[in-house]
Order: C-alpha cells, then structure tokens, then sequence
C-alpha cells in the first residue's frame, strides 16, 4: 500500500476516533516489503519475502491512554482497532502528567531516501549480491566459512496523522549486504567475523565488506595469549557501539533522566568524556540506516549534538517527556507498532572522526588489544554505566602488528570513565546499524585473561 | 483456517515443490506497560497472518503475509523464490523423512488472559508497583510489563501433516531501579507461563513474589562489593547454571551452528567432565518452550546433549538431520508468522549429580557464588558470557556478602572439564527468552554446580 493511502487511513482513523469519543487520536501506519537472500553454509539457502501493513493507533479520552495494532490495511479493521483502543482507555488510570499530542512543524528535506531500484528488486539481484559476497570472501582468504548472512533489500511506506493537526507521509528504502565467517584452527575455529554494508542504493561496497572480512580472519587463525591488567584498547565501532548503546545511551533518555534512572541529571554542561569525544545524535544524516523525515510521533527528525568536545550538551526528548519536563521533543520517539509502546530511543549515533587513519594508530601501539565485537552488552547495568564483557573478535597487538585472537578476553569498567579514557580517535567513518563512527582508542582499560 | 491452508496446499502441489508447510496464526495479543504507576502501554490486537515455505529445486522460499485472500498466490510467491535461491546451490537442501501427524492439542487454562479484565491486570501491576517501593526507600524507578496471548496456530504440510494448537502466554517482568547518594543499580525478574492462564500470576508470578525477589536484587547491588577480577572457584546456582547451559553448550549443539562451532566433529567424544549429563527436553510438561510438535510437524523429544560427559547429539530439524544423518528431535521453531523455522532450544538443563549442596562449597578459601543472572550470549569459538545481578563472595567455604553486577565468562571447550561437583539437590526452571534473530520463550535450569579456578573467568572491577 502506498504512503499516500497509508495517510488517508491515519486521517480515517483520527476523523472515527473522534467521532467514537476520543478526545485525541493518532494513528501510524507502515507499510514494509523486504526480500532477503539467507546465505549459510557457504550457498543461500532461502529466499524470503515479508510484506506487511501495520497500523498502531492511540486513543486518548481525557487524560487516560489506550493503544491498539491492526496488520489489516482497512477502515473496518482500523475502527476495530480503535474500539480496543477506547476500551482500553475506558478502563486505565488517568495520567495527570500529560499534556497534548504534538502539532505540526516543517519537516526536513532528506534526498537519497527512496530508491526505485530498491523498491522493484527481483529475488535475483539479492540472490546475485549474496553469491557474489561469498564468492569473494571465500577467494580472498583460504580456508574462510561463509557461514552465515545474507543481503536483503527492504522498502517502507509510512504515514501519521493526529488529532493535532499533524499529517504526514514518507518513504524510503534500504540495502543490506553481510556476512559471518569463520575458519578453522589448530585448536578449533575462529570467532565468527561479521562485517556488513548498509547503503541506500544497490551500489553496496562489498570490496570493504570483504577486505574487513578477510583481514580479521586472516589474525584471527593464529591464536594469541592476553594479560591481565590495564591495557590500550582500539575498539571497532560493533565494540563500543553495543556498549555505548545499553550504558550511555539509556542514560541520555528523557524519560530516564526525569525517573532518576541516570547518572548524568544535572549534568548538561559538564565534562563526562574525553575532549576528543563528540557523538551527535543525527536523525537526518542521509547515510544513517536510521534515517526518516519524522518520527514516530509525527515530530521532525532533528541533529542533536549530545557531546561535543567531552561536554554533555543535550538528553533525547519526546513530546510527552519533553511536554512534562518543560523541553522540546528532538524527535526521538520511536514506536513498537505491535506493543503499542511510545519510547525514547537514539536515531543515527555519529561520533565525530579525527585525523589519523586506524592503520597507522595501531602500527604505532607497541602492545594493547583491538576489539571488533563484544559479548554480553545487553547484560550492562544502564542505570551505573557498569559494563563487563568478552571482546570477540579480540585481538593482541604487539609491536604494531595484530598478532592474533585471544580468546575469552573479558573487558570491564564504567562507561563514563571509559569515556573519559578515550586518548585518540581514528579517521574514517564506519557506518553500521545505528552508528557512524571511525575506531576509538581507550587506555587504562581493565582487561582479564582467562585463566 | 484448516480450509484457506489446505487450498494453498494443494496449489503448491500443481506448482511441484518437493515440499510446502503453511503455518496459520489467529489471537488475541496483549502488552502492558507501568512505568512508576503510569500506564505507557495498554494494547490489546488481534492478529493474524500465515507463513508459507517451500522447498523447490533444492532451496527454501519463505512468504510472510497477513493477507489471507491471496494463499494461492503467496505459495506461488513461495516456489517462485526457492528457485531463484536454488540455482546458485551447489548441492539440494533435502528432509529427513517423518511420519505425518494429524492432531488437535488443547492447553486447557483455569483464566484464559483475553477474557480478564484489564483493571485486573492493572491492579496486578499497580500492587507489584507497590510491593517493590515498599521494600526499600531507596527504589526510585519500577517499570513492571505484562504480556499475554491467547490464540491457535495451525500447521499444513504438503505431506499430509495437519495440527491445530492452542497458544498460551502470560508474563511479567519488572525492571526496578535503585540509587543512594551518586551511586545507582538495577535488577529483573522475568517468569512466564505458556502452559496456565492468568492463573499462573494469581499463584506462582505473584506481585509479592516477583516484587520482592526484584527488589532484594536491587538492594543487594546497592550494599555489594565490587567482584574481583579473575578466574576463581565458584559454585553457580540454579538460574545461573541454566543461562550456562543455554550459552556454554545449547547455542552450539543447535546443529545449524554445530557446523561452524568449536564443537563441530566432536560427536561422540568427551566434552566434560566426568558425571556430567546436560539435556534438552522438549518433552517436559508444563515448562515454557515445550510444545507436543515442534513448528514442522516433528515431535518433541528428550535430547541427551551430554551424557556422561561425552556429547551424544544434537538439536535438529528435518533439513540438519537429513545434512548430518542425525535423527530430527522436534526443535524447529518459530517466533510467529513472520519467522521461519530455526533450531531452537526448548527446557535445557543439567542432571542433577551425587554431591550435597555442602560439598560443594567446601575448601573454597576464597571465590564466587553466582545465585541469578541478566542474560548470555554465545559465540562459535565456544566462547560464553553470562550477565551476573546477584552473586556473593564465598570465604572459607561460607558464603559471604553481596557483589555488584558483573559477568563471567569462559571457553566451553576448556570449561566444561573444570567441572568439580554437581549437586544431587533437586532445582527450578527458570523461564526465560531467547534471541537467535528471533525471540523464543524457552526453560532452562540445573542443580548447583561448582567450578574450579580456571573454569569460569569473573569480569569484575576490583
């Protein structure tokens, strides 16, 4: 279903809730089709298509909320939906904190976000990329297993409409080329490698995805011991990006701040990083995979520096944390359609680059660790920053070289001193899901060896 | 459903695929949400959608849709993109051969979830709220989510397989915060049913219960010591020990990453340390995961991962046992529609061994007892973490005072032999979820088991 009836079933679903009784609607529609190529085992192994319309609504009577979710794209299922809504709300408890729905205000103009090519893709050409990935993984490194991954191209409409005024449509679209690999050792295999490419157009860069590839495998075959104790750690933006999202991420919520669930309220202003250190959060970066014009309250998508040069400088609002904590939405709200959850949530994480290429970092380190991917992120305590993980892929360098994986190297700390210990950033931007950043160097970082 | 299923079927025939399943889902679904009392999400959906797959020319076609006016047209979908997937194969995906199975199962519940009132299960909340703020002062954020579902799912093969079965969830999960000066901490409790209605929260996942097992966490991690950091004797509880068994070995005994694991080839070979059985049983009543049939029509079975310390199988379904010659144990599953089938675990655990829950604890001067967790993840190299959020230091062979949060981790390889004792005492299943790119609710558990120095490395600060 296009954006543009997606829209004129939202305005339905305002214009019926209204007239059922509801003081204030809104209504998000979304229309998806991906078709994927599952490579494992070194061949694709299925292809998938999903196609799916779903539609979340909001229904406000007074100030008493209910929600509901249909995946059927009509106004009867719609108004189904909204009677579950209403009867929902009939029976909650009122909540004196909320103000209104957001009004409408100028969207940003975003090029690069829909591709015709992406939205007419045959089976074929994802079957094609998937095949061709391997193929020149497996040629560029003897002894690498593709053994699992994929690409997969998907193409989204979407629309909002509320009681407020607010109505709007978009589209865009969105390729997807990766793949785990691995190799045996002596001892048994590698960790698994993953690399992957996110582009908006089908022009995905399968050459970095290879060389990334068959770089770390080629270290990762040889197996190497670590030490305990501080040590310098390069960390792969996969690494600190997990961290930084379960630990800092959650801290710079609205919500979290108002609930007292973070460590940095009253901290705006201050330095909690590394000068080096700047993230901004950018919801309309053409290259972010998390790139839309509005958010899921209908609310224009903004760049919201959060750390510019080790100073804490903004929180992440939307409309009902903002309205009750006396700020302005940054078009953060992200919506679980199914759930019918309105949260706060990080768009395109942008760490800002710096001057050296990481190459040249690290044939200058004279031992420390580069790690490209952590285990247990999600098991940080969000609340203290408290973080202790493996790193795997994880790799010794000595001497300036990369000399192999250490296996089981646990990595432990606070993420605020963690950032505070950052002592170089590299040069070039890796765009993964969520994230924009080039490696970043820590010292002093508390590393435990098995054994 | 039965109807719109079986006509789809037979148009996958005219089209010759060697083989088409159609799963159909109808419900009622449920998420609440109280965030400090107020409700931020109260939703309530019916859905329905059906997934088709097809094996055509030696590959897989996958369609998900929620429209049901068009099956014919999705199972053409379906074979139309096995074969674009099968003509860069260089060898057929093939099934092992299972017998077909027409069957009706029911899960009869005392309160089915979509006809309780939502004031109720507000109520259920609000008191679980309140419970938690009361049991310290120095609680200062609760979030408590409920999850239902209420629904049936159908499954038609190509092969002559029809089973309807009804799908039960309830579940509760509080997520509460702590803080006392600058210093702040977290804790979760998570326990489901898919076997009892609502019932299951009015007598086991109580408010009381729940509230107050999040909330002593909370506490504990307030007043705790820093771990230190290193490898050190522990003795893992329960809860811990089946995150373990999910991590350190389940992740790799699903034969789909069996093949690109650490544990690839080790059939039949000593993994453990002596005395050790580890199981998945999807056979266990009542335990979430477990169903009659798995999401390709396979009965569930009884799977000995170890027996006596030697890896006997692995976790199957129909394509892995046919690649591997190994015999389909039912562990095919899916999240919903929208998902495939994948190899999944359902209740893994640890047999109970032949020591006392004393022995084990003696001699250790000084390390860890590690009593819940906060999630693991898995890595082919064998490699496991396991997210700590109570865990207390043993001192000459006591235990002692709390630790804050941590994680430990290991090789299992390596750590399974450092296995010194299991206990003989009797253990709970914890309940819990699992992502393998989609969510599975699964059981897992183990009576205590002790490691020596060398096993299991403590990711702390100290």
């Amino acid at each position: 279903m296009d954006e543009h009836r997606l829209l004129e079933l939202c305005r339905h679903a305002v214009a019926a809730g209204e007239r059922m009784g509801a003081t204030a609607v809104e209504a998000q529609a979304r229309s998806a089709s991906n078709v994927g190529a599952d490579i494992e085992q070194g061949q694709v192994s299925a292809v998938n298509r999903r196609a799916s319309d779903n539609i979340a609504i909001r229904a406000f009577i007074g100030r008493r909320m209910g929600s509901a979710f249909t995946n059927i794209a009509t106004r009867k299922a719609v108004e189904e939906a909204l009677g579950l809504a209403l009867s929902s709300a009939r029976a909650t408890t009122e909540d004196k904190d909320w103000v209104a729905l957001p009004e409408p205000k100028v969207y940003p103009e975003i090029r690069g976000l829909w591709n015709e090519d992406l939205a007419a893709v045959e089976p074929a050409k994802v079957v094609e990329i998937s095949g061709e990935l391997m193929a020149r993984a497996v040629e560029g490194e003897p002894g690498l297993i593709p053994a699992l991954g994929g690409s997969e191209v998907a193409a989204y409409r979407s629309a909002f409409a509320n009681s407020g005024g607010i109505a709007h449509a978009e589209r865009g679209s969105v390729a997807f080329a990766g793949l785990g690999a691995i190799a045996k050792t002596e001892g048994g295999v590698t960790p698994m490698v993953f690399s992957y490419e996110v582009d908006r157009t089908l022009e995905l860069d399968l050459d970095r995805v290879v060389s990334d590839l068959t770089e770390s495998i080629r270290v990762c075959k040889r197996t190497a011991e670590g030490e305990s104790g501080k040590s310098t750690v390069v960390m792969h933006p996969e690494a600190y990006g997990e961290i930084l999202y379960y630990t800092l991420q959650q801290s710079i919520r609205g919500d979290n701040v108002a609930r007292g669930k973070s460590k940095l309220e009253g901290k705006v202003g201050e330095k909690i990083a590394s000068e080096l250190v700047t993230i901004v959060d950018d919801g309309v970066n053409p290259r972010g995979a998390a790139t839309f014009i509005s958010d899921d309250e209908g609310v224009p998508r903004q760049r919201t520096p959060v750390i510019e040069g080790g100073v804490l400088r903004s929180f992440l609002w939307d409309s009902y944390w903002g309205n009750r904590m006396g700020k302005e939405s940054t078009g953060n709200a992200s919506r679980r359609m199914r759930q019918g959850l309105v949260e706060l949530s990080p768009t395109n994480t942008v760490v800002e680059p710096r001057r050296r290429e990481i190459g040249d970092i690290v044939s200058e380190m004279e031992t420390g660790y580069l790690i490209r991917g952590v285990q247990g992120a999600h098991s940080s305590n969000p609340e203290s920053g408290d973080f202790s993980v493996v790193g795997n892929p994880a790799m010794l360098i000595e001497g300036g070289e990369l000399v192999g994986a250490v296996h089981g190297l646990m990595v432990s700390g606070n993420v605020y001193e963690l950032l505070g210990q950052a002592v170089e950033v590299a040069r070039t931007p890796i765009t993964i899901q969520g994230l924009i950043g080039p490696e970043i160097v820590f010292e002093d970082v508390n590393v435990i060896s098995r054994g | 459903m039965f109807d719109l299923l079986e006509r789809a079927a037979e148009r996958s025939r005219e089209l010759g695929a060697s083989y088409v399943e159609l799963r159909g889902e109808e419900g009622f679904v449920e998420y609440l949400q109280m965030d400090d009392g107020r409700m931020n999400a109260l939703t309530q959906r019916i859905e329905r959608g059906v997934a088709i797959r097809a094996l055509a020319d030696g590959a897989w076609g996958f369609v998900s849709t929620g429209d049901l006016s068009s099956l014919g047209g999705a199972v053409e979908d379906a074979c139309s993109m096995a074969r674009a997937a099968a003509r860069t194969r260089r060898e057929p995906i093939e099934l092992t051969e299972v017998e077909a199975h027409e069957d009706k199962v029911e899960v009869k519940v005392d309160r089915d979830p979509r006809h309780v009132p939502i004031e109720e299960k507000i109520g259920y909340m609000a008191k679980m709220t309140k419970v938690i703020r009361d049991y310290d002062p120095r609680v200062t954020a609760v979030t408590v989510r409920v999850r239902t579902a209420s629904g049936r799912k159908y499954l038609v093969t190509s092969e002559g397989t029809r089973i309807q079965s009804d799908v039960m969830l309830v579940w509760g999960y509080p997520w509460v915060t702590g803080k006392e000066g600058d210093r702040l901490s977290a804790a979760r409790h998570e326990e489901a049913s898919t076997s009892q209605g609502w019932e299951y929260m009015e007598s086991f996942a109580t408010p009381e219960y729940m509230g107050s097992e999040v909330a002593r966490r909370v506490k504990l991690q307030l007043e705790g010591a820093p771990a230190r950091a290193g490898s050190f004797p522990c003795v893992l509880g329960p809860r811990v020990v089946g995150v373990l068994a999910h991590e350190a070995l389940g992740h790799l005994a699903e034969a789909d990453l069996t093949v690109s694991s650490a544990f690839n080839g080790k059939l039949g070979e000593v993994v453990s340390a002596p005395g050790v059985t580890m199981i998945d049983d999807g056979t266990l009543p009542g335990l979430v995961g477990n169903e009659r049939y798995d999401d390709e029509g396979v009965p569930a079975s009884r799977v000995e991962l170890i027996k006596d310390s030697v890896l006997t199988e692995l976790l199957t379904n129909r394509e892995y046992a046919a690649k591997l010659g190994l015999r389909p144990t039912g562990n095919a599953r899916a999240e919903s529609y929208l998902h495939p089938p994948i190899i999944r675990m359902r209740a893994t655990f640890f047999e109970r061994g032949d020591h006392t829950d004393e022995e084990l604890f003696e001699g250790i001067d000084f390390g860890y007892y590690c009593a819940d967790m906060r999630g693991g993840q898995a890595q082919m190299n064998a490699s496991f973490q396991v997210g700590i959020q109570e865990a207390y230091e043993i001192v000459d062979g006591e235990i002692g005072g709390p630790v804050t949060d941590l994680s430990i981790s290991g090789i299992a390889t390596d750590s399974l032999f450092k296995i010194e004792a299991v206990s003989r005492e009797d253990f709970p299943f914890g309940a819990g979820r699992c992502g393998k790119g989609q969510e599975a609710f699964m059981s897992d558990g183990g009576p205590k088991i002790r490691f020596g120095k060398g096993g299991i490395t403590f990711g702390g600060r100290a």
